[in-house]
């Protein structure tokens, strides 16, 4: 574990600022260039170099609609995530069809447990038991109908041969104000 | 921080401990959950453990536990210098939104605050005043002065019904106070309509005749409900805390919906139905239901001795009177109002409502309306106590003969006056609205047959040219009426078609060509808004004023139970942005009129108290009880925070008491105490007996606007029905500011069932047009006579109707959730309104719109940007769960 980070007392213009400054250190969600098109907006960017690299699983071991539950960035219940394989293929997904995806397993509205909500073949996560959120998995973690006011965040994944590897997060998971503050400190 | 482009930030700035506290409340839907807002300079942060942060919680925090998500922070100016600004919903709240549940419209109120470095920045800032084309700067007194040098023109020469007002209803009662005060008392102005109608009058007229406020209930009665019949809404979409607090994991729930939302899935998983209506068809449904129960002895009896009026006291206390108020016409007119027996043997003998055809016509199986009748009686078992929530899906489908088949079938359930057993709104916006005098309905220009002055429909009257000075606040107009891209033509006719047009910024000049343009029958328009608007801001208003809003002046206001908060300041207004009442006050003064002589948000809100009083929203007593305790009324509600106190508010052994519901036959009054004013309708019905009325809904009212609009699938026709859902409120004036929620709904939507899709080669994602050119509009008929010269046959004989056209575009969703023949589009979205395709032809009893019955032809144009890629709009049915 890195903690490796931008200061986090910093203004959050400055923050804006680094992120504009270390374009390098980016890294663009995995959308294939054939299914990008002219007019929308920039990529979706999350800040990867203060986050650790971890082997989450491998490629032959995962089935269709099967989650995968495991613990990134932080040993602790709040981060505790799914990786799950799709029927279709998703932004940010990995694999030889790009149907591989992760996400934190709290609900972003009011921290409801996910788990046992996700739904690989119709690329869903909820409702929430708790107030019924749900979540589209193949387009981030967006929400599709209900209260929250983050999508699921998605961790973002990387493969190396058969390995999966976690390196970073997009979006803050519930509980936390700062995904990298060690919540074990 | 917000970008135009969503980044989801994984980290969010804590407020120190001693971070600034305000309460407020949502400024969004009806059901108005407490929030608190936390404000410190830019440059501190407080930490993870309670004790360094201002919510006193760990962080991570716990399941139900407080969190801030990055959404709900920004950065806004506090006495011009820079402060994070942190809105959360109030985690202690006891009230509402208990623990800190809430929806994902209030969720992200942070992002609406103006900051020049998100999509807020378009504010307006300044008075503006349309020059060579351009919205040009000006000073509020340049603006003032030609508002009021126009308005005395046209007040002198063409009268108070050429000078109009178009508001909200809603945003705050400092404002409306104002506005009413302007155009009822100072002005006199029949010209008058609030911003979801054509005119001023009830909303629900058929409820409200029954005796029945449309807000008498209280959040805790939907959760003591056994069992809930809710009529054309889906309180999960638009009033999502009243759902997700108060009715999950409670009643039973009956749906009555064209379209299977995520509410009705709920709903069907745990025990209730879902009543899957053809758009129009409750009247005959609710009759159907109500038959069943009278056939077989199901109704309350025992209530009914008790609560529902005879033919005499129907009667009593109207002497031989000229009865033109249109409630009293429309209750005593023989052809509506009627006592139990009367309403039992029409029912009985009435046709159209027998089982087999009621099915037919409303499309929902006879055995699931033999079901709702057992289940919201209990079939001659033990008694549920039923409740009955509506809202637009119901009373904007049919207004009259819905609300009061509606409310009949309530009644005969013996809902209405009881704890769980209430027939109530769901409501859509909060409760913001009173009149500091009368709308003054005898000086309308419109009638119906008899002595009957009804509510003037001021869209009519613009289209026929009859208006010359017009002031917009905080409303679209023409987007949010029906035919409105008909209507948005007409504008254009009167305004910048017009030949005089100002080309200079000499104030003497400007008033000079808007006087000559009203002279040669034209209209000048001046629109208050926070953001410039389509088309009314950006094409056709002559001058623009900059309202400041939420969040940035104090002001109160009641949400769904009546339920009074100060919604307080905590930063500055952008630029020159002012409160609406200021604007108004400053106005009147330049006209000459007396009583405005406001200083500030709380000399309003005092001087409006007393206007409140015997009213639904009296807070009447909280002013008087200020005064004793030396303190400010705004001061006295910033004390109650966000649980705040129901009005009526009655003073009791000393201190101030909230009514929790009203009609309620379980609450004992002493004798009045202080200044407070007992209605009879505390605690019983409100009509001249004090009982409810049943109150019949002949179908033949309604059938031949029916037959006629009725999609016909020979031409390709399908139903356009429209509503709302979670992510948008209203116009998305603020959501189209969010990049949050722009990411989810960067345009706007048709659902399209899989048949209808598979027809026209539709997939999701795919663009679609949506068009007619037969949308019927009304032209005339003011001053009915005869008898049968209000209705629909009548006007198409007398050639009153006309067609016109209507062209919009969505992304389609595919989804069975939809019924075949029917589209669903979201209601209002600013670009491509679906009211454009809604009949501008009002219920011709309550002058209101059937703005839930459009039509429309579609075709597919190609595919959009969302169909294959990842970032942006989700194409997944919205009860993919279920």
């Amino acid at each position: 574990m890195t903690d490796k980070r931008c200061d986090p007392m910093a203004g959050i213009a400055s923050r804006r600022d680094f992120l504009k400054l270390s374009g390098s250190a980016l890294v663009a969600l995995t959308l294939p260039p054939h299914l990008r098109r002219p007019g929308l907006p920039a990529r979706l960017y999350a800040r990867q170099v203060e986050y650790p690299r971890q082997v989450i699983g491998r490629l032959s071991e995962l089935e269709f609609g099967q989650p995968v539950s495991f613990n990134y960035p932080w040993d602790h219940p709040a981060s505790t995530n799914f990786l799950i394989k799709l029927n279709e293929p998703a932004g940010g997904g990995v694999g030889p069809d790009q149907n591989v995806v992760a996400f934190n397993s709290l609900c972003t509205h009011q921290g409801g447990p996910l788990a046992g909500q996700f739904h690989g073949d119709r690329g869903v996560a909820g409702p929430c038991p708790l107030h019924l959120t749900t979540f589209d998995l193949t387009r981030h973690g967006m929400v599709i109908s209900g209260h929250a006011t983050l999508g699921l965040p998605q961790i973002i994944l990387e493969t190396e041969g058969d390995d999966i590897i976690a390196t970073g997060v997009l979006g803050l998971i519930f509980g936390y104000h700062s995904n990298l503050a060690d919540p074990n400190a | 921080m917000a970008e135009d482009t969503y980044t989801p930030q994984d980290s969010v700035p804590l407020p120190p401990p001693d971070a600034n506290v305000h309460t407020t409340a949502c400024d969004y839907c009806i059901v108005g959950c407490g929030y608190k807002v936390y404000t410190w300079p830019v440059g501190e942060e407080g930490g993870p453990a309670p004790d360094q942060n201002a919510l006193g919680s760990p962080f991570p925090g716990s399941v139900l536990g407080p969190w801030i998500s990055p959404n709900q922070h920004n950065i806004v100016m506090v006495d011009g210098r820079p402060h994070h600004a942190v809105v959360v919903p109030d985690f202690q709240a006891t009230v509402v939104n208990k623990g800190g549940n809430h929806s994902i419209r209030g969720g992200t109120l942070a992002l609406k605050c103006y900051n020049p470095e998100t999509p807020t920045r378009d504010r307006l800032l300044y008075p503006q005043i349309r020059v060579n084309g351009e919205l040009t700067r000006v000073d509020w007194d340049t603006a003032l002065d030609v508002m009021a040098a126009v308005s005395e023109h046209v007040l002198r020469n063409y009268g108070e019904s050429a000078w109009a007002m178009k508001t909200y209803s809603y945003e705050f009662f400092e404002n409306t106070y104002a506005i009413t005060k302007l155009a009822f008392a100072s002005i006199g102005t029949p010209a008058y309509a609030p911003h979801d109608k054509p005119g001023s009058g009830n909303d629900t007229a058929g409820v409200d005749d029954s005796g029945i406020i449309t807000f008498s209930a209280s959040y805790q009665d939907w959760a003591d409900a056994d069992v809930i019949y809710i009529s054309g809404t889906d309180p999960f979409e638009t009033k999502t805390i009243v759902f997700t607090s108060w009715m999950m994991g409670g009643p039973k729930l009956i749906m009555a919906l064209p379209r299977r939302t995520a509410g009705v899935a709920y709903a069907e998983a745990n025990g209730g139905l879902f009543l899957q209506v053809i758009p129009g068809t409750d009247t005959l449904l609710h009759l159907a239901i109500s038959r069943i129960i009278l056939e077989n002895g199901w109704e309350d009896k025992e209530f009914i001795e008790e609560w529902i009026a005879s033919k005499w006291e129907i009667e009593m206390g109207m002497g031989r009177g000229t009865r033109n108020t249109p409630w009293q016409w429309r209750t005593t007119w023989g052809q509506f109002g009627t006592d139990f027996e009367g309403y039992r043997e029409w029912l009985l003998n009435y046709e159209p409502a027998e089982l087999a055809n009621a099915a037919e016509v409303t499309g929902v199986p006879a055995e699931k309306i033999q079901q709702v009748a057992e289940m919201l009686t209990g079939g001659g078992g033990p008694r549920p106590k039923a409740s009955f929530g509506f809202e637009k899906g119901n009373y904007w489908s049919n207004n009259y003969l819905n609300t009061a088949s509606f409310a009949a079938m309530g009644l005969l359930c013996g809902a209405g006056n009881r704890p769980g057993q209430v027939i109530s709104r769901l409501g859509g916006h909060q409760r913001g609205w009173i009149g500091a005098a009368s709308y003054p309905r005898e000086k309308s220009p419109e009638k119906l047959p008899g002595r009957r002055k009804v509510e003037l429909d001021l869209d009519r009257w613009v289209e026929a040219g009859n208006v010359r000075f017009a002031w917009v606040i905080g409303t679209t107009w023409t987007a949010a009426m029906a035919a409105s891209q008909e209507f948005a033509r007409r504008f254009r006719e009167l305004t910048v078609e017009n030949p005089h047009q100002i080309t200079s910024l000499n104030k003497q000049d400007i008033i000079n060509t808007l006087i000559a343009r009203v002279d040669s029958g034209g209209m000048v328009v001046v629109d208050s808004d926070i953001y410039i608007i389509e088309p009314l801001g950006t094409e056709i208003a002559d001058i623009v004023l900059p309202a400041a809003a939420w969040g940035e002046h104090d002001a109160a206001r009641c949400n769904g139970e009546r339920r009074l908060r100060l919604y307080s300041k905590f930063y500055d207004p952008p630029g020159e942005a002012k409160p609406d009442w200021w604007a108004i006050s400053r106005f009147a003064q330049r006209m000459g009129f007396e009583g405005y002589d406001w200083h500030e948000d709380n000399d309003v809100f005092e001087e409006a108290a007393r206007f409140s009083r015997g009213k639904v929203l009296d807070y009447n007593v909280l002013v008087w009880y200020a005064r004793q305790q030396g303190k400010k009324g705004h001061e006295v509600l910033r004390e109650l925070g966000t649980e705040g106190i129901q009005t009526p508010i009655r003073w009791v052994n000393g201190q101030m008491v909230g009514t929790v519901r009203l009609h309620d036959s379980t609450l004992e009054l002493g004798p009045p105490e202080g200044p407070t004013v007992h209605s009879k309708w505390l605690t019983h019905f409100k009509t001249q007996s004090g009982k409810a009325l049943l109150i019949k809904s002949p179908w033949e009212l309604f059938s031949d606007f029916y037959e006629r609009i009725k999609p016909d699938p020979e031409k390709g026709e399908l139903w356009l029905t429209n509503g709302r859902i979670n992510e948008i409120w209203q116009s998305a004036f603020d959501d189209i500011r969010k990049p949050y929620i722009k990411q989810r709904w960067p345009d706007t939507f048709v659902e399209i069932h899989p048949d209808d899709a598979a027809q026209y080669g539709i997939e999701s994602g795919d663009e679609v047009r949506l068009f007619s050119d037969d949308i019927l509009i009304q032209t005339g008929g003011w001053i009915r006579v005869r008898g049968d010269e209000y209705n629909f046959t009548t006007l198409m004989e007398q050639g009153l109707i006309r067609a016109g056209s209507g062209d919009v575009r969505a992304i389609a969703i595919v989804t069975a959730d939809v019924r075949p023949g029917v589209l669903f589009a979201n209601f209002l979205h600013p670009a491509d309104p679906a009211n454009s395709l809604v009949h501008r032809v009002p219920d011709p009893i309550t002058n209101r719109y059937r703005f839930k019955l459009g039509k429309a032809q579609i075709e597919r144009i190609g595919e959009s940007p969302y169909k294959n890629a990842f970032e942006q709009m989700s194409l997944k049915p919205r009860t993919a769960s279920g």
